[in-house]
């Protein structure tokens, strides 16, 4: 039964989607004239406009389901359309409340870059396909868009196409993206072999429709996709290498949005996961977690740092979905947009200065390098601030956001170990230890970026300023939306949080442990000042008791070594592969197509000597022969009249006695 | 007039080669142009067809389900005791057909638009193109199989002499190679012909008939005939209509191609110019898919069914041989012959699963393959005509250099690796739906191929964007250096003109995959009830 | 009476003795002689013959036209080696092998 009614909340919902794809197209025809932006940023905010509009005409109301008909095959119809429930609505606002400062920020940030016509272009594209994501109602309808988003995040990494690193590193990301596609694709086609319908209202398995291992293989198919957009362990690969891409854009992508999508992935198809294959999801994003932290505390790239800081918080949120409670989860994602987004800019806006400073000097300085950074607290307070308020909150302090999200994550990660057995128990402790060691690095970066000195050696420090206004508006916004008032009216407790509350209908929750209440967010916030205390010995007063040249240390760094390990492990393997296999099918099966044809010519050239030598042998045989008994009776013929008598003569006689012989 | 659309369309290139017959050589300019205008009246009629036709109409076995029939006694032949001979000029559309004649048609005009250049021999370039056209078109019309082969055959000449005369420095060889190739698999076809011939009567009138739809009803069978269905006759071992079936299925297997008979494909495409590239792609590869269905599932559905596990793995073989080879590749065009190669493993994946979601699948990706393969071998003759050279490895940040051209190659490497949005995308993920349906439906193909062949993918992903990365993206390094850079030019207006339409046909279709599943539908259906798969 | 045999012994050793001449001799004129002993020869024959014909007396008849007969070959046989003489230079019946292959 279809529903096509054009209701104002499905108006504005279409609307939102659909003006970056307008945007997009307008500034494809308009190539470098379209260098200013204001498409792309009128765009958004009128996306923001409509998907905040659409937000409070759905948040907490009956859900909206549009659908129009797509396509038919065989007997099975084909439908596209737009779900509006609580979460697309609030993943349709979020994503335009990240986006609009990004924008805005990029008009400073890109500002005389040759490229940023091709910027705005790709911003708005995607725009367009994670809005898609959002409020697609079936499953292929969501892959579509899910694939279009990784397209977007290849052209915008590889932004600065002549850089060879860049070109590498969206390669990279697209390929890496590209499994996890596979493994969407595979559940797709699981779900709908078994379940016949791709709609993900629908999806709710019986062991009769869905037979056991299958379910358990449709699940892990998805989560593979997940993985691979939301840089699980081992698939998180690309993301280190995406930060070649413009800040803006790892703010906005590799932050905030598309590698949330997995998460977003997972929630919305959460009615399909069986126990084992949320906890795989659970043991995955701790792993994630724990590994990601680990790489984080030895990078000296700001970006990079933050990097992996994303990547251990995403594996966070998927330890939320594998205790099988979505609406912590994103309530994490919510939280983590915001701050990350902010560190992101404020690192962008460091490394902006840092630029200037490079210009000016006589040999190469890496701008992202926070070894070259320092003090910088006193030229740029108004990003020290923000950025601040950034770290804290992705360190769980009270009082910030990101300790709402990350208290209630681990408590009920608490609440989850205690109902189960073996390995599981340890997840909630490792998921505290991964807090310590995340306290630990963003205060390393705040340290050796905004304390002290400045490592470089200047003439002259005015160069060093504070970030233009349009630059400094998105940062103190989003600083604003980290802290917690725009998420709970308590700031400390997180029973009171309206985005999980409006999230929880329809998700079992767990027998409360409330001791653990008290305990979990004390421990986290001792931690962070510990972390606190060590960084300011270690970095500031430059008091390093660790060896930099250790085991841990340069495993931490090379980020466990998985870089090499893939390639010498999965790629050079595969491109021997390919070339040996290009080896074989020009020699071997080639070969045996030419071995055919010499075959077939060796057979015509016995056959042609056969019939040169032998049948037309014969036949020139028979003609000597002829020959032969002419030039044998030619003798006969002497000219000499006695020798023909006596010739005449013998036959006679021999006629006579045969005549004589036969008649007697 | 709207009964002969059909007819017309498979003969105006014949009237436009006999009039260029009576042209004198020297005029190069009234060949293009006259081959343009056949070329671009013959896709306003099969658009006006696609129109026209009724998505409802199954066709398949049912001669009042196809459209645009004609149906001619032609040859009619008293044999004394062997009967009477009867071939009918026979031609029908339906949703098999209808897409792939529209195809033949657009990549007929993309070919004579990339062939404006052409210097030597204008008028039998022409001639021997329009035969060509004339002859494909037939092979996706003709309902007779005798009708059929003679269009089939047909094919294989006009291509000898263009590869082998226009072609690049190896013509010779891969011209005899394909054309060797080829006719080695129809030979044995036209056994099967016979044979069918001998064991079909037509109901009308009790004589033996070529025409292909009373070979697929099992009530037209002569009790005891070799091809019959109940007589279950044995030939070296095995079942005759198994054997049929086989014999079938590698002479259509050599054209689509599979591995291991494929070879022929990478020199072919290699060695021909731009243009007849495009059309060995674009066209030819899909009469091999093309006769699978019709020819092969139609006639011999039990063969097909106890076939399917084979040829699915032959899919899987191709899917990902073809893509790794691809990997390996110098040599664009190369590597672009390749990846056809794997794409139409795909084809045969979807074919095999003897499923809806398969064949339809299958067919919507050899459409969409016909578009994209035709815009990829193009983009690559855009360079060759420039330079004269096509490795990969001589050339490095294009982009800076030809950025509007690479805009396109983008685009279409993207839309070619299954980018979704693109026409590709739909036909690989029904193709990779209809196998792992396969298993629950009718058991014909096992899960694993189909995770196999998804894996082709992942791989067609790595060569393209390996392949964009190297030539298009990073500072700008050439063999020729300055010269090169020179000779450069980005897109010309008739390059562009011709690539849009397929850019965006290709777009069109993956956005609104109904524009084809709505014709081809009713016919895949019908299929499958035929073949006995659901 | 001489029985017949003798006659017949007689006029064969003539035969022979003259097919020997013929056969062999090195010179035209004895070829002659040899043609002429065989027709001898067979003239006895007749004549021998002749005693079983008393009313037609045939073998008498025949025997004396071979004896003109032979006579007229002899003249032309002469005349013929007289010609072959003036080109040949030579009565020997070897030297004349022009017809030879």
């Amino acid at each position: 039964m279809l529903s096509t009614v054009l209701t104002y909340p499905v108006l504005a919902a279409l609307t939102a989607v659909a003006l970056p794809l307008l945007a997009f197209l307008l500034s494809a025809a308009l190539g470098r004239r379209a260098r200013s932006g204001s498409i792309a940023v009128a765009s958004i905010s009128l996306s923001l406009v409509a998907a905040a509009y659409v937000f409070g005409q759905v948040w907490n109301q009956e859900s909206i389901r549009v659908q129009w008909e797509w396509f038919t095959v065989g007997s099975h119809r084909f439908l596209v359309g737009l779900t509006l429930d609580n979460l697309s609505a609030m993943m349709l606002l979020l994503v335009c409340v990240i986006a609009w400062p990004v924008h805005v920020y990029s008009v400073a940030y890109m500002k005389g870059d040759s490229g940023i016509h091709r910027y705005w272009a790709y911003l708005s594209l995607f725009c367009f396909a994670m809005l898609g994501l959002v409020i697609a109602d079936n499953l292929l309808l969501m892959y579509i868009f899910w694939e279009l988003v990784g397209f977007a995040s290849y052209l915008l990494i590889g932004f600065w196409f002549t850089k060879e690193s860049a070109v590498q590193a969206n390669k990279k990301a697209f390929l890496v993206n590209r499994i996890g596609d596979l493994g969407f694709l595979i559940g797709i086609a699981l779900v709908y072999s078994h379940l016949g319908t791709l709609d993900t209202e629908a999806l709710t398995a019986t062991p009769e429709t869905f037979p056991a291992t299958w379910h358990t293989v449709a699940g892990l198919a998805f989560f593979l996709g997940a993985m691979a957009k939301s840089a699980q362990f081992p698939l998180h690969v690309w993301l280190p290498d995406a930060m070649e891409g413009p800040t803006a854009v790892s703010s906005l992508i590799h932050a905030a949005t598309m590698v949330a999508a997995g998460v977003f992935l997972l929630a919305r198809i959460h009615p399909l996961f069986d126990g084992n294959t949320l906890m795989v999801i659970a043991v995955t994003g701790t792993v994630t977690a724990l590994v990601a932290a680990c790489f984080a505390l030895t990078q000296y790239d700001i970006k990079k740092i933050l990097a992996f800081s994303t990547i251990s918080q995403l594996g966070f949120m998927m330890v939320g979905i594998g205790i099988g409670l979505f609406p912590v989860a994103l309530f994490h994602l919510a939280t983590h947009a915001f701050f990350k987004c902010l560190l992101f800019l404020c690192a962008g806006a460091v490394i902006h200065q840092m630029h200037h400073v490079a210009e000016s000097q006589q040999h190469e300085i890496d701008p992202q390098d926070i070894r070259n950074m320092g003090g910088l607290r006193r030229h740029m307070p108004v990003t020290f601030a923000t950025m601040l308020i950034a770290s804290l909150a992705l360190a769980g302090f009270p009082f910030t956001s990101g300790y709402l999200s990350k208290d209630a994550l681990i408590v009920h990660t608490f609440e989850w170990a205690a109902l189960q057995s073996g390995f599981a128990k340890v997840i909630p402790y490792l998921l505290l230890a991964v807090s310590a060691l995340t306290s630990f690095y963003i205060l390393r970066l705040l340290a050796k970026v905004f304390f002290g000195s400045f490592r470089v050696g200047l003439k002259d420090t005015s160069m060093l300023h504070e970030a233009p206004l349009s630059m400094r508006i998105p940062m103190v916004f989003l600083a604003a939306c980290s802290l917690f008032p725009l998420f709970s009216m308590h700031p400390l407790n997180d029973g009171h949080v309206w985005l999980m509350q409006g999230l929880t209908t329809t998700v079992s929750s767990l027998p409360p442990l409330r001791l653990l209440h008290l305990a979990v967010p004390v421990l986290t916030t001792l931690a962070t000042c510990v972390s606190a205390m060590m960084a300011w010995r270690w970095y500031v007063s430059s008091r390093y008791p660790l060896k930099t040249d250790s085991l841990p240390y340069r495993w931490s760094y090379n980020q466990g070594y998985l870089n090499p390990f893939y390639e010498w492990v999965i790629v050079r393997p595969l491109l021997r592969l390919s070339h040996f296999l290009f080896w074989m099918d020009l020699r071997i099966v080639d070969g045996i197509v030419n071995g055919l044809a010499s075959l077939g010519r060796s057979l015509a050239a016995a056959a042609s000597w056969m019939d040169m030598r032998i049948v037309d042998g014969l036949v020139r045989l028979s003609g000597k022969v002829a020959w032969w008994l002419g030039n044998l009776f030619r003798r006969l013929q002497t000219g000499r009249v006695q020798h023909y008598f006596t010739t005449v003569f013998l036959i006679i006689l021999v006629i006579l006695i045969y005549h004589i012989v036969v008649l007697l | 007039m709207i009964p002969y659309l059909l007819t017309l369309v498979i003969f105006i290139p014949l009237a436009a080669a006999l009039l260029m017959a009576f042209v004198p050589a020297g005029k190069t300019g009234v060949f293009k142009y006259v081959a343009l205008l056949t070329g671009i009246l013959q896709l306003i009629v099969s658009a006006a067809m696609y129109g026209l036709f009724d998505g409802h109409g199954a066709g398949i076995t049912d001669e009042q389900g196809y459209q645009f029939v004609n149906h001619i006694p032609w040859i009619r032949l008293d044999l004394g005791s062997l009967g009477q001979l009867e071939i009918d000029y026979f031609v029908g559309i339906d949703g098999l057909s209808l897409p792939l004649l529209f195809l033949t048609a657009l990549v007929m005009v993309i070919a004579v638009g990339a062939s404006w250049n052409v210097v030597k021999s204008a008028k039998g370039y022409f001639i021997l193109l329009m035969i060509l056209n004339m002859a494909v078109m037939g092979v996706f019309g003709a309902l007779d199989f005798f009708l059929f082969y003679i269009f089939y055959e047909l094919m294989l000449l006009p291509l000898y002499f263009l590869i082998g005369i226009w072609g690049g420095p190896r013509r010779e060889y891969a011209a005899i190679k394909f054309f060797l190739y080829t006719l080695f698999g129809s030979v044995f076809m036209l056994l099967v012909i016979v044979g069918l011939y001998f064991s079909v009567t037509n109901p009308e009138t009790g004589a033996h008939t070529f025409n292909m739809l009373h070979m697929m009803n099992p009530d037209n069978y002569v009790p005891g005939a070799i091809f019959s269905i109940g007589a279950n006759h044995e030939l070296v071992g095995i079942s005759a209509r198994l054997l049929g079936f086989i014999v079938l299925f590698v002479a259509f297997a050599i054209k689509v191609p599979i591995v291991p008979l494929h070879t022929w494909l990478p020199d072919a495409h290699v060695e021909a110019p731009t243009p007849i590239s495009i059309i060995l792609a674009g066209i030819l590869l899909k009469v091999g898919g093309y006769g699978i269905l019709r020819i092969c599932a139609g006639i011999f559905p039990d063969a097909a069914r106890e076939s399917a596990w084979w040829l699915g793995l032959i899919g899987v073989v191709s899917i990902l041989y073809g893509a790794l080879v691809a990997l390996a590749q110098r040599d664009l065009k190369r590597m672009i012959a390749y990846s056809s190669v794997s794409h139409m493993g795909f084809v045969l994946l979807g074919i095999a699963s003897l499923t809806a979601e398969g064949i339809s699948g299958a067919l919507f990706q050899m459409i969409s393959h016909g578009f994209l393969s035709a815009a990829l071998f193009f983009l690559v003759g855009v360079v060759y005509d420039r330079v004269h050279d096509r490795d990969i490895y001589h050339f490095r940040g294009l982009a800076n250099v030809m950025p509007r051209y690479t805009v396109f190659v983008a685009i279409a490497f993207f839309a070619s690796l299954g980018l979704p949005g693109f026409s590709a995308f739909i036909g690989e993920a029904f193709v990779i739906i209809g196998a792992f349906n396969a298993e629950s439906v009718n058991g014909m193909i096992p899960r694993w191929m189909a995770l196999a062949g998804s894996l082709g993918i992942l791989l067609s992903a790595a060569y393209f964007l390996w392949t964009l990365q190297r030539m298009f993206f990073g500072q700008t390094r050439l063999k020729g250096g300055d010269s090169w850079a020179a000779a450069l030019t980005d897109a010309s207006a008739r390059e562009t003109t011709l690539l849009v339409p397929m850019l965006v046909l290709a777009l069109a279709l993956g956005v609104y995959p109904a524009l084809a599943f709505d014709k081809i539908n009713a016919s895949v259906v019908a299929l499958v009830e035929l073949i006995g798969g659901k | 009476m001489i029985p017949l045999t003798h006659f017949l012994i007689v006029s064969a050793c003539l035969f022979a003795i003259g097919l020997y001449a013929v056969l062999s001799r090195r010179n035209a004129i004895m070829v002659l002689v040899g043609i002429e002993l065989m027709i001898n020869a067979s003239i006895l024959n007749l004549v021998a013959f002749g005693r079983y014909d008393k009313t037609l007396y045939g073998g008498q008849v025949f025997a004396l036209f071979a004896i003109v007969l032979a006579a007229a070959a002899v003249a032309v046989a002469l005349a013929i080696i007289l010609n072959v003489y003036k080109f040949y230079k030579s009565v020997n019946p070897e030297d004349i092998n022009h017809l030879k292959d």
